[in-house]
């Protein structure tokens, strides 16, 4: 689970690749020469940031209906950070637990 | 992205600060010898924030209020995630996965 949420947090550590997320959210799907007509930035590397985000599972290419690959947010991009979000949770639980026994039991002269 | 949980406790602001903010008090309760922690500030003995991570997990952040009630102390610990745009992503997502 660390790694997964690790991959997610690095790809989305970068404000181009942000923007790119954010772009996505508003147009649904999009594609390198699409991103390219838009962004400041070199066709390359426009594939360089699509690649990083599709190895972080959050974006796949979609079906290939003409000679364009276009790229859309897949549906179960949040899940590492739900997944964080759940085991954060609970391990406080625990620890704030242990906490309280700490100091309840043992005070501080 | 954060996580928000409290608990109140039988003690007193400054012995809670204690057992949080040195590392003799966190060895009584917090067993992650794997995670190290770096103080952002200190604010006895109302307040103290860290970050800390694991090696191959993101650095979070810590946040510790305490909170003198009549009788006891309450704690309350927010942990975040700051870089990772949660409520951006998940505010139009509906929309994308639907």
């Amino acid at each position: 689970m660390s790694d997964q949420i690790g991959a997610v947090f690095a790809a989305l550590s970068d404000p181009t690749r942000r923007t790119v997320v954010q772009s996505l959210l508003q147009e649904g799907s999009t594609s390198v020469p699409a991103l390219t007509a838009t962004l400041p930035i070199s066709r390359q590397a426009v594939a360089k940031h699509l690649a990083a985000l599709e190895d972080a599972s959050l974006l796949e290419r979609m079906p290939q209906t003409g000679r364009e690959v276009r790229y859309r947010l897949r549906g179960d991009a949040l899940a590492p950070a739900t997944a964080w979000l759940k085991d954060a949770e609970s391990a406080w639980e625990g620890r704030l637990g242990r906490l309280k026994r700490a100091v309840e039991k043992d005070p501080q002269p | 992205m954060e996580v928000r949980r409290e608990i109140e406790v039988e003690a007193s602001p400054e012995e809670v600060f204690e057992a949080l903010a040195t590392e003799e008090g966190r060895e009584r309760w917090l067993d992650e010898p794997d995670r190290q922690i770096h103080v952002e500030s200190l604010d006895p003995p109302e307040r103290l924030v860290w970050w800390w991570g694991g090696a191959d997990e993101p650095a979070t952040r810590v946040d510790f209020r305490i909170v003198a009630l009549p009788a006891g102390t309450r704690v309350v610990v927010t942990e975040s995630m700051p870089s990772f745009p949660l409520a951006g992503l998940s505010a139009r997502f509906e929309l994308v996965a639907a």
